[in-house]
């Protein structure tokens, strides 16, 4: 079942993206737009994907990388203007530079700590931009990009296919084993070689990476970047429960639970954002509770079969 | 294969001095028992020599490279791996994958995930493991624990390997057993052991050499029948017992 | 004179507001010492705490000390109900808790906030209110102090002590405290582990709440269903301030925190003495995990 190690699962989000590709060209304008919507949260999902999903560190603070990949698209358009693609590169370098230094911090503080750090450092990052004149203080940055549903559609498909095959290429090799094995027990993880330090910084990196690529995207598709929206905790909480609901650490897991909780959302306008919300909480807590791996995890656990094809 | 030697060292934790300049060398394809009483420092001797903690003074050496200021995975990578006292499996993975991370993250630093896999089953053979191979490791018995923290060493390629109280709580059967795997071990891949057990008929068989600590010094050193005869080895161990050797 | 009256008065506002802190941190710290999980909703239910004195005073003309009251009765019962609905499932019949679990309450209470603070929107909406209570100021030498503040403050202190005093002298607090240094070691002295355990957390949700109602003091227009957000972060920085579990450490880390920010608001704005503030957290986790006193 497998073609050059290549499994079910990677040739159908192959297809998937490929379907997603030319989508713009063969359905109305309108599901574009839809799209680029859930494409965004799939970025978010995939991101904090490589460092909670993976190692099993929850990064509750995670919107700070959001935060700051938005800024650096907000500030270099409206100060330089700055291209926003470039932008968005800009944003990605920001993302992974900031959490390269934050990780190599955080990282040593064992889990709980680890998560309230993150915390700490969101909520501070927040008020020391609402201070900072040069990049609008409290009333934020406002852009005069434009509407380009085009642009904006491929920009994020591609953020959302680099982050795809970079995770299933971590999943499936060496890389992988050390991560299991990290999320696993990371003491028992060093005793046989594994370079937890470096592994653990190079995810968390990525992850910053990626979430700065995206809110670059969302800074671009709001045309303006606004401090409270902007490192909103409530970012935090969503990327976690998509991971949480769709299967922490898979290639799979982080566009299922972009798919279950933002879907049903267009399907039902009447229902406000904060409702969906509250579901989405509760959802989380009986899944902590009672379904730990989520739904891939538990398909995976469940039958035998499922578990070669899904990854 | 390179001889490991620690020089004179010492650790001191909050006023406590664990170990007082302690020496011992571990020439290479031997084996080097390691005894004393409870809180001789054996222990802390151990977690030193595999950078789990860092000496207060003094040092430990690889051949000629010193070792004791290099983080626990580096120095895996340079030959020297440790047991778990208590086994530490990876939990949710395979008897085989626990293995295969030692292969790959180990001096060998194998990266074909087949390669790994098979040098996996290999060892698992090996340790008459084969039959457990699929389970999830969180799954073996205790005793099938043990042979996984052998088994994980083993695949880092170490040379130089710490037993870490691996013969203990087994019965006479199963000591019997343990001790004839790893004789047999010793038959088909060559590393240098340095065992640390409270269980003496291990020690005394295996072992070519014995070093005994006393509240972190070392009190004496020799052959295992030159160890037990030792009037200050004697006294160190109250109630010591001179037949527990296996039949 | 006139510069002293200011840094006097700053100082002061700076221990009161600390205490008010501390009071609100301290249901945190009593869980996270004894039954060793972190409430990541902790700062929802100081929300509610603070919308059940706002409601109480809207319809009952209740003031915030009172108020405190009810809270802590109520919490008292919430507390039970999240031990068991959360807690107990992790905890039961084990003699320490692992890593797993740790986790699993994480991302269970995790969800729970989210569930919660956005629930409150719905309830609530998202206005902002407060309570208009002020019973007028008392005069200290030059400065001049506002009652209510000085209300919550002894009552703030007075419950610290009085939890501290319920675990060291009485036998149900004895017993906490042995839970908390060995599971084990409660049985043996012949107490139910989950009895007290969820005795503890009851406790430690009765002085959330009661926290949360004293807040509304110092948050005439601040009440609001993300408040949350804001004084759960504050009040993990005070337990590690003051070293999980050290009951006084609330006080300690609350006072340290208040007159940090207190002092700081006088030469940065607001906005950038809250982030310092927070910002503390990170050095003391890596130099001194167990609190900045031994």
């Amino acid at each position: 079942m497998r073609i050059a190690g290549l499994g079910v699962t990677f040739f159908g989000l192959l297809a998937l993206m490929l379907l997603l590709l030319i989508l713009p060209f063969a359905f109305p304008f309108s599901t574009s737009v839809i799209l680029i919507n859930l494409l965004f949260y799939t970025a978010l999902a995939y991101s904090i994907n490589f460092i909670t999903g993976m190692t099993g560190y929850v990064s509750f603070g995670h919107v700070v990388f959001l935060g700051i990949g938005a800024y650096a698209l907000g500030a270099s358009a409206d100060v330089y203007g700055l291209d926003p693609v470039l932008g968005v590169l800009l944003g990605a370098a920001l993302g992974l530079v900031f959490a390269l230094a934050i990780g190599l911090v955080t990282l040593r503080f064992r889990g709980v700590y680890f998560a309230i750090s993150t915390v700490v450092i969101a909520l501070a990052a927040l008020n020391i931009v609402l201070e900072l004149p040069q990049l609008g203080g409290s009333q934020g940055i406002i852009l005069n990009l434009g509407f380009q549903p085009y642009s904006w559609y491929y920009t994020i498909w591609g953020i959302v296919l680099f982050e795809m095959l970079i995770t299933y290429y971590i999943n499936r090799g060496k890389l992988g084993f050390g991560i299991r094995a990290i999320k696993s027990d990371e003491d028992a993880a060093r005793s046989v070689g594994v370079n937890v330090s470096a592994l653990k910084l190079y995810l968390f990196g990525l992850s910053g990476l990626f979430a700065g690529a995206g809110g670059a995207v969302f800074a671009w598709t709001t045309s303006g970047v606004f401090p409270y929206e902007t490192f909103s905790l409530n970012f935090s909480l969503q990327m976690l429960a998509m991971i949480i609901i769709g299967g922490v650490g898979t290639a799979l897991g982080p566009i299922l639970g972009a798919v279950v909780v933002y879907l049903p959302s267009y399907y039902f306008l009447t229902v406000a954002i904060g409702t969906q919300l509250i579901i989405i909480g509760f959802a989380v807590v009986v899944i902590a509770l009672f379904i730990p791996e989520g739904i891939v995890g538990t398909l995976k656990r469940r039958s035998a079969s499922l578990r070669e094809l899904l990854e | 294969m390179p001889t490991l030697h620690t020089e004179a060292v010492s650790k001191e934790f909050g006023g406590v001095q664990a170990l007082k300049g302690v020496t011992i060398s571990l020439p290479a394809g031997s084996t080097l028992g390691l005894i004393g009483p409870n809180g001789s420092g054996k222990t802390t001797l151990l977690n030193i020599i595999a950078g789990l903690e860092k000496p207060t003074s003094g040092a430990v050496m690889l051949g000629e490279t010193r070792i004791d200021h290099l983080p626990a995975n580096a120095i895996v990578k340079l030959g020297v791996a440790k047991t778990h006292q208590i086994p530490r499996p990876f939990a949710e993975m395979t008897t085989r994958e626990n293995v295969s991370v030692a292969v790959m993250y180990g001096r060998r630093r194998i990266k074909d995930t087949k390669r790994s896999l098979n040098e996996a089953d290999r060892l698992l053979s090996l340790l008459g493991m084969d039959a457990r191979r699929d389970l999830p490791a969180s799954s073996l018995t205790v005793q099938e624990k043990k042979r996984l923290e052998l088994a994980r060493a083993l695949a880092t390629g170490a040379e130089v390997i710490l037993l870490d109280e691996v013969f203990a709580g087994l019965s006479s059967d199963e000591l019997r057993d343990s001790i004839q795997l790893f004789r047999k071990i010793r038959g088909e891949v060559g590393f240098s052991a340095l065992i640390v057990e409270h269980v003496m008929g291990a020690v005394l068989t295996l072992a070519e050499r014995v070093v005994v600590l006393e509240e972190g010094a070392k009190i004496a050193e020799g052959t295992p029948d030159e160890v037990v005869h030792n009037e200050a080895v004697i006294r160190a161990y109250l109630g010591f017992e001179e037949n527990d050797s296996p039949g | 004179m006139v510069a002293l009256a200011v840094i006097l008065s700053d100082l002061l506002f700076g221990i009161m507001l600390g205490c008010v802190f501390a009071v609100v941190a301290h249901g945190l710290n009593l869980i996270w010492g004894v039954v060793k999980v972190v409430n990541i909703a902790h700062g929802e239910f100081i929300m509610l705490g603070a919308y059940g004195a706002y409601f109480l005073n809207v319809f009952g003309g209740f003031n915030p000390l009172l108020s405190a009251v009810v809270d802590g009765a109520l919490g008292i019962f919430v507390g039970y109900a999240f031990y068991f609905s959360f807690l107990h499932r992790e905890l039961r019949g084990k003699e320490r808790i692992t890593l797993r679990s740790e986790m699993v309450t994480l991302v269970s209470t995790f969800g729970l906030s989210l569930f919660m603070s956005n629930l409150a929107v719905v309830a609530f909406t998202g206005d902002f209110v407060g309570i208009n209570w002020s019973p007028g100021t008392v005069a200290l030498g030059f400065l001049e102090l506002p009652l209510g503040a000085l209300y919550v403050t002894i009552l703030a202190v007075l419950i610290i002590s009085t939890s501290v005093v319920f675990l060291d002298r009485t036998y149900i607090g004895n017993a906490i405290k042995a839970y908390s240094q060995d599971i084990t070691a409660t049985q043996l002295v012949g107490a139910n582990p989950t009895k007290v355990a969820s005795l503890a957390t009851a406790l430690g949700f009765s002085i959330t709440m009661a926290g949360g109602a004293l807040l509304t003091v110092w948050i005439p227009t601040g009440i609001n269903p993300y408040m949350g957000a804001l004084y759960a972060p504050i009040s993990f920085v005070i337990v590690v301030l003051g070293g999980p579990g050290k009951m006084l450490g609330s006080l300690l880390g609350g006072l340290t925190l208040g007159v940090v920010i207190d002092v700081l608001q006088a030469f940065v704005p607001v906005s950038l003495a809250y982030a310092v503030a927070f910002l503390l957290l990170i050095p003391v986790l890596l130099f001194r995990p167990e609190g900045i006193v031994k």
